[in-house]
């Protein structure tokens, strides 16, 4: 009975001291390792600031959830997302105001005038394919081509009511295919013919399935694929289809009455900091502020004609429909 | 004749059930071990994966191992006294007390930990910590234990020894601790190795109450899954295979032996 | 006649002990219905009162769940995979924990031991065995690419997911039976041999009828845990939408909470009248589910 209630004591014991850990740490929703390379950025955030960020796996629509969810006490004390989330997390009132240092380089309409959140850098959608995996086929080129019945069994995409890469890919194969944000029936249409080609559809990345070869054609962000090809070395093929596709900016804010204000602060300024921009860079990512990219790095790119197809939209209105559309996702496709 | 035949059909039965469990374990564990899952074993075997795994996560072990230690101690705490009292209760208040105990097994994990999280979330310190996350595995293991103890209980006849017990002038705990418990130790024991299985692979609850800080292994095993390549996915789970089959093994023998024990 | 005087004696204080044990034995279930009741009843009130709230004008929660053939069918579909995911695993976990019990050969308590480790595992993990088994590069992919010159995928299907309740149902109830056959009376089997049933007649009428209680409890736990289960479909993907899924799409769909919740209490209030019923079914009432 004393030996139980002894090991019980310590048990507490290391509850309570496991509390006091919190030196110097600040808490991020959605830093994961791989992704963007956050694994090196947050350890040059830590060498150079001092601030510990542990990794963090959930994705966008996740983190906001959360972070409505936790309201009256929040864990985190910054959050990287999608733009539409970041617009959405301002009208939930969850984010709070910082402009870090460089905020005058970020160009209009890639942050919220008041500071509640600003794209630190943007991606491109296209289609990532594990051109080993295809058993001599062709790689597609264009969104038409996925639809070809010998890609049966072959393609993913993420689902567009829960990844914000998912609802990206809609709304580039929406523009793609000659809809606008409030017309959404050409990708309704797409996606209900492709659903004939046997697609997979993940609720999270499917990196790891590209690489392994269980999923040879992903709609993704062509960052990740040139990691794929370049950092693993893997035999993977970045296509931007020919009718056209969209760029992105993924943004940053800190959380409303964050635990660790200060330590928040030292990372937002880091992220948007010229080392912290030339990180980005060389993980393929496009930095919010204009920089030279290494050479290097640039040639790795597709050629600018092809991203020339990549166009921009309305972020705001992008938000505005999301809900929406994930509800005519789910009801019209099955 | 027949009899024997029977029992080889039974034996292929049950050795074709063992393959469908073991059998992707097996090639999970492979995956582990292999350089380059697509290209396949011809790619060489490697420990990289396991080393760069345990370096990143190895924290998450601890931690589930020292939850899952924390949740058995707390569940036999709490629920061999209410195994007790449903079995001498036995009306409908303790029908009614049982189902009640089997609700957070029928709700999803999500919504279980979204209600925590909404009711008690403001108490920033709590909802940090470890035992916010222990809170949920106790709520969601409970029955697992207060089941088989109550049958055991029902087995050994306990109202009659409790009430020789007594006529010998036991009070109320004495009888508890001297009478009831030892004799239920199987049980406990049954319930106990049950506790710690489902605590170790508690990923629904835990996804919602972790936090970066409070991570366990299977929310890092869905992590890496879901980022990570195979490989180093597949690793992690060899780690987490290497932490449990010892420790289910054991169980279950110490609780045979046990059973055997109570049989004589 | 001493004898006598004390067996009387006996008598009445075993009356008199009945009724002073029960007010006792109640105190003890007093830590588990505090718990109970701060970390459970209170948050599912919350969770309750939180799904009939209104979100932008569009209806309370339980409005749009009852009223959506889509979240309905959900449900529906859940409801009949997990009943079918219990049959199943009844079934094979039956046969192989009668099988386990009672035979004793070289090997069998590995063989045990192999065939429970797998309860530990997380659904995610689940879900990506059921990959490397059936996926496009799984195991029957491969087996259907030398015999069809097609690979079998059925990973991403309804298919996957069932074999992935299995996966985990199995165990459980292999556990339970092996438990439940040790208290079964062999004399009531020999007893019908003796009396000329054939093998199948004793299975019919003795064995399963003494293993019903267990049958019965193990059957609604995993019928439960089925309801409940979220990894493996999230894992896999695709085009299943059982309910906890789409609890999951809802709850990241801008943190809509009022619809997530009511689709909650109402998967649970359905599980849980199924778990009532299958009580019901059980007549002895002396014996513990």
């Amino acid at each position: 009975m004393i030996r139980f209630s002894k090991t019980l004591a310590a048990l507490l014991l290391c509850g309570v001291a496991s509390l006091t850990q919190a030196a110097e740490t600040a808490i991020c929703y959605n830093c994961p390792p791989e992704w963007a390379d956050w694994g090196t950025q947050l350890k040059a955030i830590a060498d150079s600031t001092g601030v510990q960020v542990p990794l963090d796996n959930k994705n966008s629509g996740q983190s906001l959830a959360q972070l409505v969810a936790e309201k009256a006490a929040p864990v985190a004390d910054v959050v990287y997302y999608g733009v539409t989330f970041g617009l959405q997390a301002q009208k939930a009132g969850v984010v709070g105001t910082y402009k870090p240092k460089g905020w005058e380089q970020i160009p209009e309409g890639l942050k919220d005038p008041e500071g509640h959140w600003f794209a630190i850098h943007s991606g491109t959608l296209g289609i990532m394919v594990n051109v080993d995996a295809l058993g001599g086929l062709p790689v597609p080129q264009s969104w038409a081509d996925l639809l070809k019945p010998e890609y049966k069994g072959m393609v993913g995409y993420l689902d567009p009511s829960s990844a914000f890469v998912g609802y990206v890919s809609a709304v580039a194969i929406n523009q793609a295919m000659g809809g606008t944000l409030d017309n959404f029936a050409p990708a309704i249409d797409y996606f209900q013919k492709l659903a004939k080609n046997a697609p997979i559809v993940p609720k999270q990345t499917a990196y790891a399935r590209v690489l392994s070869g269980e999923l040879p054609i992903l709609v993704d962000y062509d960052f990740n694929a040139y990691r794929a090809r370049y950092k693993d070395k893997a035999n993977v093929a970045f296509v931007i289809p020919k009718e056209g596709s969209i760029s992105v900016p993924y943004v940053m804010s800190l959380v409303a009455n964050a635990p660790h204000q200060a330590n928040a602060e030292k990372v937002l300024d880091f992220v948007l900091s010229e080392q912290g921009q030339a990180l980005w860079a060389k993980a393929y990512l496009r930095p919010v502020r204009a920089m030279k990219m290494p050479a290097d790095v640039a040639a790795q790119f597709l050629p600018d004609s092809d991203y020339a197809r990549a166009g921009v939209v309305d972020y705001q209105h992008m938000a505005d429909v999301q809900e929406a559309f994930s509800a005519r996702y789910l009801s019209e496709v099955k | 004749m027949k009899r024997s035949s029977l029992f080889i059909a039974q034996l292929l039965f049950t050795l074709l059930v063992c393959a469908f469990m073991l059998v992707p374990v097996l090639m999970s564990l492979v995956a582990g071990l292999t350089r380059n899952y697509f290209q396949g074993v011809s790619s060489g075997l490697t420990f990289d994966w396991i080393a760069q795994v345990w370096q990143a996560y190895s924290p998450t072990v601890w931690l589930s191992l020292q939850l899952a230690v924390a949740c058995a101690v707390c569940v036999c705490v709490i629920g061999v006294p209410a195994a007790y009292a449903l079995v001498r209760m036995n009306n409908r208040f303790s029908r009614a007390f049982e189902e009640l105990m089997v609700l957070p097994v029928a709700m999803p994990g999500l919504a279980s930990a979204l209600a925590l999280l909404l009711t008690y979330g403001q108490f920033g310190s709590f909802r940090s910590s470890w035992l916010f996350i222990l809170v949920g595995h106790v709520l969601f293991t409970l029955p697992f234990l207060v089941r088989p103890v109550m049958a055991v209980m029902q087995r050994q006849h306990l109202p009659t020894l409790e009430e020789a017990a007594a006529s010998l002038g036991a009070g109320p705990l004495r009888r508890f601790f001297s009478v009831v418990v030892p004799n239920c130790r199987a049980g406990i024991l049954a319930g106990v190795l049950m506790v710690v299985t489902l605590s170790l692979g508690e990923f629904n609850l835990t996804w919602m109450l972790h936090t970066p800080m409070t991570k366990t292994l299977p929310v890092g095993l869905a992590d890496s899954y879901a980022s990570a390549r195979l490989e180093v996915a597949s690793a992690y789970t060899l780690i987490f295979l290497l932490m449990i089959v010892p420790l289910l093994v054991a169980l279950q023998a110490i609780s045979a032996r046990l059973s055997r024990g109570e049989q004589r | 006649m001493s004898s006598t005087v004390l067996k009387a004696h006996n008598v009445a204080a075993g009356g008199l002990l009945k009724r002073r044990l029960r007010p006792t034995a109640a105190w003890a279930l007093a830590p588990a219905a505090a718990v109970l009741a701060a970390f459970w009843l209170l948050p599912l009130a919350h969770l309750i009162v939180l799904g009939g709230q209104q979100r932008d004008g569009a209806g309370s929660g339980y409005w749009q769940v009852l009223s959506s053939p889509q979240y309905l069918g959900s449900l529906a579909q859940t409801c009949v995979l997990a009943a079918v995911v219990t049959l199943a695993a009844l079934l094979v976990g039956g046969i192989t924990g009668v099988f386990l019990a009672r035979q004793r050969f070289f090997g069998r308590t590995t063989l045990v031991a192999l065939l429970t480790f797998p309860l530990a595992f997380p659904g995610v993990v689940v879900g990506f065995l059921v990959i490397l088994l059936a996926g496009r590069q799984g195991l029957f992919a491969m087996l259907g690419l030398k015999l069809a010159g097609e690979r079998w995928v059925f990973a991403y299907s309804l298919a996957g997911l069932f074999l992935g309740y299995l996966y985990f149902s199995i165990p459980r109830v292999i556990l339970t039976i092996m438990a439940a056959c040790e208290s079964l009376d062999r004399s009531l089997e020999e007893a019908a041999h003796s009396l000329g049933a054939g093998h199948w007649r004793v299975v019919c009428d003795v064995i399963i009828p003494g293993l019903a209680p267990a049958l019965v409890s193990c059957g609604a736990i995993c019928f439960a845990t089925s309801m409940g289960a979220f990894g493996t479909a999230f894992t896999l993907g695709t085009q299943l939408n059982v309910t906890p899924v789409a609890i999951y799409n809802v709850f990241t769909n801008y943190a809509n909470f009022t619809v997530a919740a009511a689709l909650s209490v109402v998967l649970g209030a359905l599980t849980w009248a199924v778990l009532l019923l299958a009580r019901r079914m059980v007549k002895q009432s002396r014996t513990v589910l």
